[in-house]
């Protein structure tokens, strides 16, 4: 027993220290059991095909019917997202921003989870010979999946984002919240406006009508009888309808659980953070990811007392439970890059 | 053919190969049966401490590879749940058949259990989570149930060879 014990901690030490041969062990290993792997899971095939139909039929026919709703629903707002992603990707390069879309990338086939029901990663079939290097962000068509922990010829291991090990910068875009307000003594059906909640009350729209140079004319003015003027108290700052952004601590929490994100400042500027606002990645040169990969949405803000600032959970926008192919971006922070 | 222990590495290998794909797919419950673990603790009930330590030590290793955690930590469990399988002849004389399957459920979901307190204890935190109780429960029933078949297997597997 002592002489077991004694070996295991052996190879613990050594492959936490990063020894070559405990790396060596797991390749030949992996090279060796590959094959056996590939023979099982044909082997093993139509037990398991078995074993979905019997456990998921109804759940993929629901979500089947769920799925094309969605996009018939979606492929109108495709169009046009597709194309504010383009002026947003000119827009960035014109001003020398970075963009995902300047980033090179690999595809890879993911080809097996972890066997195991403490460890949320997955294995894909692409390795430092397509260039992928430890830490790079993997994503899907969805958002981010995880990051790249382990790498060998042709194969890496990916920690998924919802590993309790799994850490990253992120951004949460807070639209600003908006109020319906209504202006009385004006026909009901023009007199809705939407306003932002967040008011800068050192900026105030003037009340006075304003004037012009051309004569009988006066801005704002029509053929139809003037109305009075309302002396209004509403007050509009400049670009207040843009999103508010703060940053925080994406953390995950393992398996059933979603993950959280902390240490997010309590600013007033930023107002309360809500329920659905999307969450990106904050980017920066230290960070593994670069900026405004799309994470999830916030599902629930669980507020804390004091300075510690809201605790938000995050619906996380790719179906980790069902990972076929993902992108893993060959992206390094240039403090990661070293000089040629 | 050949010794134990080369018998050993090659079922373990298939074992190996059959958990990373059909029970790694099928979860009942979210949760995966650990065969390898459950076939680690049968060689404990059957051989005793020892033999089961080694065995386990050998399966752990195999599976160590296969997982992203460091390389030991599932010998090191494996190794120590089959080295307590190994002393059933302490508490029960003659151990049958259902006796052995009991102890495989019960060892075999404390093996379980103590692999995220290894994997904290090399700071690999946060695994204690409510889901490690259902894990605990479903592994003991799972355990009891497919014990009769690695039973035989596990026997075939670590018999004394008639030459060497």
């Amino acid at each position: 027993m002592a002489l077991l014990v004694l070996t295991s901690i052996i190879l613990v030490t050594l492959d936490l220290q990063g020894s070559a041969a405990t790396k060596s062990l797991r390749s030949v290993f992996g090279a060796v059991f590959r094959p056996i792997e590939s023979v099982a899971r044909v082997v093993t095939r139509p037990a398991t095909n078995a074993w979905f139909g019997i456990t998921h039929y109804n759940d993929v026919t629901a979500e089947n019917e769920l799925l094309r709703e969605k996009i018939a629903q979606q492929e109108g707002a495709a169009v046009a997202a597709a194309a504010s992603v383009r002026l947003s990707q000119e827009l960035l390069a014109l001003n020398g921003l970075p963009t995902l879309a300047g980033i090179n990338s690999v595809s890879a086939q993911v080809i097996g989870d972890s066997p195991s029901n403490f460890v949320q990663s997955v294995e894909i079939d692409q390795g430092t010979e397509s260039g992928i290097k430890v830490g790079m962000p993997v994503l899907n068509a969805a958002g981010l999946v995880g990051k790249i922990t382990q790498v060998f010829a042709n194969r890496a291991v990916v920690m998924l984002i919802t590993d309790p090990q799994y850490a990253l910068s992120v951004k949460i875009i807070n639209a600003p919240k908006t109020t319906t307000t209504t202006v009385p003594n004006q026909d009901p059906g023009s007199t809705v406006v939407s306003v932002p909640e967040t008011i800068d009350p050192q900026i105030t729209v003037p009340t006075v009508p304003a004037t012009s140079n051309i004569p009988g004319f006066t801005p704002g003015t029509t053929a139809a009888p003037r109305t009075p003027i309302i002396s209004s108290s509403l007050t509009i700052p400049p670009g207040s309808n843009i999103s508010v952004r703060e940053t925080g601590i994406l953390e995950g929490r393992g398996v059933g659980r979603v993950p959280t994100v902390r240490f997010v400042d309590a600013a007033q500027r930023f107002g309360v953070v809500q329920t659905g606002s999307p969450i990106v990645t904050a980017g920066g040169s230290l960070s593994l990811a670069p900026p405004d990969i799309v994470v999830g949405t916030v599902s629930r803000v669980k507020e804390r007392l004091g300075t510690a600032g809201p605790l938000l959970e995050i619906d996380i926008v790719a179906d980790l439970s069902n990972l076929s192919f993902v992108r893993i971006l060959l992206y390094q922070p240039i403090t990661e890059r070293t000089a040629p | 053919m050949g010794s134990r222990w080369t018998r050993l590495v090659l079922v373990s290998l298939i074992l190996l190969g059959i958990q990373t794909t059909v029970f790694n797919d099928m979860r009942p419950f979210n949760v995966m049966i650990p065969v390898m673990l459950l076939f680690a603790v049968s060689a404990g009930t059957l051989y005793g401490s020892e033999i089961g330590a080694i065995a386990g030590l050998i399966i752990g290793v195999m599976y160590d590879c296969v997982l992203s955690t460091p390389l030991g930590l599932a010998s090191l469990v494996f190794g120590a749940a089959a080295y307590a399988a190994g002393l059933l002849p302490f508490f029960v004389r003659e151990p049958t058949w259902w006796t052995r399957a009991i102890t495989i459920g019960i060892v075999g979901a404390v093996g379980e259990l103590a692999f995220p307190l290894a994997q904290s204890m090399v700071g690999l935190s946060g695994q204690f989570q409510p889901h490690v109780a259902g894990v605990f429960a479903f592994v003991i029933v799972v355990g009891m149930l497919v014990a009769p078949l690695l039973l035989p297997v596990c026997r075939w597997t670590l018999k004394e060879s008639i030459v060497g």
